[in-house]
């Protein structure tokens, strides 16, 4: 019997949603800690269990499918919160542009060429350039590049994790901390993790990451597919 | 329900754009860019497209976990290249923070002169 509900496809999708309820009711317990998001509780939780009950990923995936084919329309999505920034970034867009650019283009740049020196592995430099873009772009543009989705979304929420931890106190650090240039480096650097580290720090902060986490995802699925 | 029609439409527009140019920039960032364009020529957001941003946003990290669960087929590469991995992104992200908010800084100071 239980051979049979391990496959069966909607058990997964089942799994999986209760692994992300844990993981929002964790998180919540922990003071909504921007250590540890909803999604990586959720991720570790699945994975451990196809590794106790030893069912393989493709046979998981017959189930995650209906989960994952969401992906598609949320990405498209994105085009209602980024309309909503146009109207704040009038007063300022060649600055928070050119902020945006700049810093993405350097934590890639450095990200990309430390993987390809040290590692060498192709598709681990291709995945590596999707890593400060928000998760369903980064996993969409690195499957399109010949990346690997599933190490694109473990890179995004490392790098978002490592980013919420060390930004606030580096940008401190260097005197580089007021409101907007907070925000903003969140954003660009920690995408949604960095947003919800923001939104603790304030509400300009808030709204400059949550805008330049969006930005960066649309330069960055529009450029990287033509650059990389 | 109009709402997520809307999404569908400019999903499925941008996949077929996308196979028809044979373009490198995946269908559902087109379908984005698409519907951005919509939005700005019509000026508003319909109110449908608003209220599913609503809904869908907060599970939008559910929907992220089947694809990212595919980590366990890449365990001989983690085990093999872990800790750099770990290393290159906590380095990566201190250059690029550091050019964002000093550029983000800059812009500003020459404003208020």
């Amino acid at each position: 019997m239980l051979n049979e509900l391990l496959h069966m496809p909607l058990f997964w999708a089942m799994l999986t949603i209760a692994a992300f309820t844990v993981g929002q009711y964790v998180y919540r317990l922990l003071g909504n800690t921007a250590f540890l998001p909803p999604i990586l509780t959720g991720i570790i939780l699945v994975s451990v269990v196809l590794e106790v009950t030893g069912i393989s990923f493709d046979t998981y995936m017959e189930g995650g499918q209906y989960l994952h084919l969401m992906l598609g329309p949320v990405v498209v999505m994105l085009a209602v919160p980024l309309y909503q920034f146009i109207h704040v970034m009038k007063k300022e867009w060649l600055r928070i542009s050119l902020a945006i650019t700049l810093g993405s283009g350097t934590t890639v740049a450095v990200a990309v060429a430390m993987a390809h020196f040290w590692i060498g592995n192709d598709p681990i430099t291709i995945t590596m350039s999707t890593k400060s873009v928000t998760t369903p772009v980064a996993v969409t543009v690195s499957e399109q590049l010949g990346g690997v989705g599933a190490l694109a979304s473990a890179f995004v929420i490392i790098t978002g994790v490592f980013g919420a931890l060390m930004i606030p106190p580096l940008l401190k650090s260097v005197k580089l901390d007021d409101p907007k240039a907070m925000g903003l480096t969140l954003g660009v650097c920690a995408h949604a993790i960095g947003t919800s580290r923001a939104i603790e720090l304030g509400n300009q902060q808030a709204a400059y990451s949550a805008m330049a986490m969006t930005l960066t995802a649309t330069l960055h699925a529009v450029l990287l597919p033509l650059v990389m | 329900m109009t709402g997520l029609l809307i999404l569908l439409l400019f999903l499925v527009a941008g996949n077929l754009l996308q196979s028809q140019l044979d373009s490198p920039v995946p269908g559902s960032i087109i379908g984005m860019l698409l519907l951005l364009v919509f939005l700005i020529i019509r000026g508003r957001a319909p109110e449908s497209l608003s209220q599913i941003s609503k809904t869908l946003s907060p599970l939008l990290p559910l929907f992220i976990i089947p694809v990212s669960v595919g980590i366990v087929t890449q365990k001989e590469l983690l085990a093999e290249n872990g800790v750099a991995l770990l290393v290159i992104m906590a380095v990566s992200i201190i250059p690029g923070a550091i050019v964002c908010a000093a550029v983000m800084k800059a812009g500003r100071k020459r404003d208020a002169e």
